[in-house]
């Protein structure tokens, strides 16, 4: 009996020891690392060589040495705003790679480099919808938008893919329901618009970006208009997909949803 | 004629192009569907009036089958870069690199700029365990908050429509809510996101089209040569 209580007592000497050297949260000075810790083998408490444990410096994640970083990377992929290169780098067969280039091309020459190409790119998408309409492509043609911007200069400044991040300004890739001025201009800037202040996990930029392709000045050209009320549309739908975010958010950081 | 000709070619190009997937998800030849993918890139206020700003990247999408999903690859680098001025050269860059199941941030003067980067080994950012299906947050003593791991995709676009559009098999366009379906219900993606104090960058000068003063930002994956 009085050998195990002896043990007992022992026992929470020892484990009070252990809290009051651990503790982070008393006055104690930092235990001072002891010879253990530099005598190139695991023993005391470590749990890698010299570190860890009670009195070692923590060990480094994968026990032993710090990561390793050295080396040249090169760029391989580039995203500013969302669909770009999608859309309008759209390649064509046995020519070269019009996306590979855009993903290896800097930012600063970006506009120089593809907005030819990307405005060419917007008339033939009218083109496909004058040949499905059994118009003559030439009297469909891309119409200035929402934002007053002509092809031309709609391109140059798409073409340029980086992504506006407002620091100071509530985020909205653009929100075409603000209007704080209730002048009825939802969509033309006249001051009071917020957009292209950011983008936001559950900002509709697909629709943004077909309104601001397809929508022409008011932003509903062609939006499956029904002209001759024959309960059918007479203009195709390409200002909107139809779809929604369907991915769960989280109300904070890391912000987007579990996997599934 | 010539026209015609030019509609038949966007069809075929979509159809010889198989599946096109955006906002920057499968998007070219080169990296569809390699560990070095970037599908999507976020940048937003977290909360209204916030003094910070998130910065999510996407990489890889197990959206459809057969592509790289999983595992973030230690030979490819993330960069988040950021220019302050408008002209379109990185001031700041933020970078990610995965080692033995944890993320790696730095952050750092863009002191190297174009195509070829080193990681900014002196100015370490903080370093977070990459998440399994919890996620796992890391905040530094300088306010940054850092996560990485697997993240539901919270991209959404109904893209066999837009195929069918771009390729002229599509008379009506998109299809009305409730016909439409969002491609990436059900997908996910790999994550980091990174959460910086404004206080850490000097005031844009440039401003957006709409007059509003803005960084101008993008994002790059970039493999150890």
């Amino acid at each position: 009996m009085i050998p195990n209580k002896i043990m007992y007592i022992g026992l929470v000497m020892v484990a009070l020891g252990f809290v009051t050297s651990c503790s982070n949260d008393d006055n104690s000075p930092t235990p001072t690392p002891v010879a253990t810790c530099t005598d190139g083998i695991m023993n005391g408490d470590e749990t890698g060589i010299d570190c860890g444990g009670s009195t070692c410096d923590p060990c480094e994640p994968d026990g032993m040495t710090p990561p390793e970083f050295s080396g040249t990377y090169s760029q391989v992929d580039h995203m500013g705003r969302p669909g770009i290169n999608t859309v309008f780098g759209a390649d064509v067969e046995g020519e070269p790679s019009v996306k590979d280039a855009h993903n290896v091309t800097i930012p600063s020459e970006m506009a120089a480099t593809f907005q030819v190409g990307y405005q060419a790119r917007l008339e033939a998408y009218h083109d496909v919808y004058a040949g499905l309409l059994g118009l003559d492509p030439a009297d469909v043609n891309y119409e200035n938008n929402i934002l007053g911007l002509d092809a031309a200069t709609l391109t140059t400044v798409l073409a340029a893919d980086v992504l506006d991040v407002a620091p100071d300004a509530p985020t909205t890739y653009f929100n075409p329901g603000i209007d704080n001025d209730m002048d009825g201009s939802i969509l033309v800037p006249d001051g009071d618009e917020i957009g292209l202040t950011g983008r936001a996990l559950e900002d509709d930029v697909i629709d943004v970006s077909l309104i601001l392709l397809f929508g022409g000045m008011t932003g509903d050209r062609f939006s499956g208009q029904d002209l001759d009320d024959d309960g059918t549309s007479d203009l195709p739908r390409l200002t909107s997909d139809g779809v929604g975010i369907t991915a769960t958010l989280l109300a904070d950081f890391p912000f987007a949803g579990n996997p599934e | 004629m010539k026209k015609k000709k030019l509609y038949w070619g966007l069809g075929a190009l979509a159809i010889a192009g198989g599946i096109l997937v955006a906002a920057d998800h499968i998007d070219a030849p080169s990296t569809m569907g390699t560990t070095a993918d970037l599908a999507d890139f976020y940048a937003f206020e977290p909360t209204l009036g916030s003094d910070n700003t998130t910065f999510i990247v996407d990489v890889q999408s197990n959206v459809l089958p057969d592509l790289a999903y999983g595992t973030f690859d230690e030979n490819v680098l993330i960069e988040i870069n950021i220019d302050g001025d408008g002209d379109l050269v990185e001031d700041y860059v933020i970078q990610a690199i995965p080692r033995d199941g944890r993320m790696y941030f730095f952050m750092g003067d863009a002191v190297q700029t174009g195509l070829d980067s080193e990681v900014l080994v002196d100015s370490p950012l903080g370093d977070v365990e990459i998440s399994g299906t919890t996620a796992v947050v890391e905040t530094t003593d300088g306010g940054v908050k850092l996560f990485a791991g697997p993240r539901q995709d919270p991209f959404f676009f109904d893209f066999f429509q837009f195929n069918a559009v771009i390729g002229g098999m599509a008379p009506g366009g998109f299809l009305p809510s409730g016909e439409a379906a969002n491609t990436f219900d059900g997908a996910n993606t790999l994550s980091i996101a990174v959460e910086i104090p404004n206080s850490s960058l000097d005031a844009p000068t440039a401003t957006n089209a709409l007059g509003v003063p803005a960084y101008k930002t993008w994002v790059t994956t970039n493999r150890k040569q």
